[in-house]
């Protein structure tokens, strides 16, 4: 009976030894991503992203002999130094091509200002904006 | 308006500009590229690295691409015009565990923790969570939630909820998630400041979900807490199109707070002081969330580090470190119990009192208290020419400081509080999206 006994507890101690060993490999392995080939469906997680409607780019000048060259400062600390020295560059460089300096208003930098946008649209041939940074 | 166009911007925005520009229907933008940044240079600096230099993508020189963009003729694809529609693509993927999760980062859909797989079934019982229709529109977002500058993406009751089952939050937090993401705010900003957002939660919601808003209230020290926030995050980054760094996410040093935010359950039962959604309008025991954006908080020791005495004057320290914020945001206290207690025995009986003792109006030169220039931005006179002339010029006016908020918040265990430079938005009830 004993015998039958330590036959039967060393059966046990071996068939809880096997589990321990599948069910620790098993966990590795989810640990680990492998746990399964198995193919699951997700959902798209995305938001809905809006038409995108293309516009014509206005056509370019032939030259820059004549023209006038709007240089707007939409207000971000430095660019009016940058946009002198586009100024100086032009006198330089293109003496023929008038230059004329505006900081835009409106209250923001992404803000419209309708004023200068219609004054440059009557006068300006070309417009050169410096953007912030 | 017709006219040739040449936008200057430094080349660190190269790929946020490129797609802008696309999103707004112009692909072939003739965008100037220049090393940056162009403010804190001296005249001579600017001739000779950025006007005499070459641009930092393409290698040519400044001034002569300048020239070229406004005479070389357009191409074809330039004056192509019509309409591109475009969809979020298949509504599933199907493919193993491993896979997806590698799938949803290379796509950057997370925030680069584990997330949970959403698959339909966990949709499913997250939308059990509140009445509303998978299909209904909840709202819109962008990563500028001015849609002035990046467009709005817009979705539904069901996009928000496999971004709570992401998170890894419960079907119970579904409405207060829906209430945020129907004010269409981002958590994380597009700004170079690495702005941070935040949550108060006020009303009886705060105990039936298990919103933390004792001991170690704006850590991730609850469930709800720590995943509510966490889904804002990926709320803003798939719903709203933010957190792509070099497009939609371009602050310069980053913020972990953006992690899972900074949710705040108010600890209304230890205040001396109505709630804070009381003071916003609304009912006492309602449920409410209310917005912030900012600089984000810090503890208060770290400004006074020196005070630790017997006998503290709360009020006049809180109001010193009030006074050191910037005016862009504001101010903002998280106070524990026992310092908004020490404010109300020190005489402030209402919040409203404490308020106008930390931030009394401003008064400008020749004008009454508490008025306010008028804010028209830049001025458009330029400033004389020279170096250093717009930093020495006339600046843009920035808004008073009209924005403290004062939460109470945390444990009684210590005479702790924290102090941010964050702005209050907005708050809305949340009972409207169960």
């Amino acid at each position: 009976m004993k015998r039958r006994n330590s036959v039967m507890i060393v059966i046990a101690a071996l068939c809880l030894a096997l589990f321990c060993t599948y069910s620790t490999r098993n966990s590795e392995a989810i640990a680990q991503g492998k746990a399964s080939a198995e193919k699951i469906t997700v959902l798209n997680p995305l938001g809905t992203p809006p038409p995108i409607k293309l516009k014509t780019m206005a056509p370019r000048l032939d030259t820059l002999d004549g023209k006038t060259i709007y240089l707007v400062d939409d207000g971000f600390i430095g660019g009016d130094n940058l946009l002198y020295e586009i100024q100086d560059w032009f006198k330089a460089n293109h003496p023929k091509t008038t230059t004329i300096f505006k900081r835009k208003g409106g209250g923001g930098f992404d803000a419209e200002d309708p004023a200068l946008w219609a004054e440059m649209k009557e006068k300006a041939d070309g417009i050169i904006i410096a953007l912030g940074h | 308006m017709g006219i040739p166009s040449v936008p200057i911007v430094i080349s660190d925005f190269y790929q946020q500009e490129t797609e802008k520009a696309l999103n707004e229907g112009l692909p072939g933008l003739r965008t100037q590229w220049i090393r940056g940044p162009v403010w804190a240079k001296t005249r001579e600096e600017l001739r000779r690295d950025v006007i005499g230099g070459r641009n930092p993508i393409t290698n040519q020189p400044v001034m002569q691409e300048i020239v070229e963009k406004f005479t070389k003729p357009l191409t074809a694809e330039e004056k192509r015009s019509g309409e591109i529609v475009r969809d979020k693509g298949p509504a599933t993927f199907t493919d193993t565990e491993e896979n997806l999760r590698k799938m949803f980062e290379e796509k950057r859909w997370t925030d680069f923790l584990p997330i949970v797989l959403p698959t339909p079934e966990r949709v499913d019982e997250m939308l059990k969570g509140t009445s509303h229709e998978p299909d209904e529109i909840v709202g819109k977002m962008s990563p500028t939630n001015t849609g002035t500058y990046f467009e709005y993406w817009t979705y539904t009751v069901k996009d928000v909820a496999v971004n709570a089952v992401m998170a890894g939050a419960k079907p119970e937090y579904f409405p207060l998630l829906l209430a945020v993401a129907a004010t269409g705010k981002e958590s994380m900003s597009v700004s170079d400041n690495s702005f941070v957002a935040a949550l108060v939660v006020n009303g009886a919601i705060r105990d039936e979900i298990g919103i933390n808003y004792k001991v170690g209230a704006m850590g991730p020290y609850s469930h709800a807490n720590t995943t509510i926030g966490r889904a804002w995050t990926l709320i803003s980054i798939n719903l709203g199109n933010c957190g792509k760094v070099g497009t939609t996410y371009m602050g310069v040093v980053g913020n972990p707070m953006n992690l899972i935010n900074i949710v705040i359950g108010e600890n209304e039962e230890e205040s001396p002081w109505q709630p804070f959604s009381v003071r916003k309008g609304f009912k006492k025991n309602e449920n409410v969330v209310s917005l912030f954006e900012g600089w984000g908080v810090l503890s208060a020791a770290n400004w006074r580090a020196a005070s630790w005495g017997k006998e503290m004057d709360y009020p006049k320290i809180i109001k010193d470190i009030f006074d050191q914020q910037g005016m862009l945001f504001g101010a903002c206290a998280m106070l524990s119990p026992p310092i908004a207690n020490f404010v109300k025995n020190a005489g402030y009986d209402t919040v409203e009192k404490f308020e106008q003792y930390l931030s009394p109006p401003m008064q400008f030169p020749g004008m009454p208290p508490g008025a306010k220039p008028n804010a028209g931005g830049a001025p458009k006179d330029p400033a004389p020419k020279g170096d250093g002339a717009a930093a020495k010029g006339p600046m843009p006016k920035m808004p008073a400081m009209s924005n403290t908020a004062i939460l109470v918040t945390g444990g009684t265990n210590n005479n702790y509080y924290s102090i941010g430079g964050m702005r209050y938005l907005q708050s809305v009830q949340i009972d409207n999206w169960r």
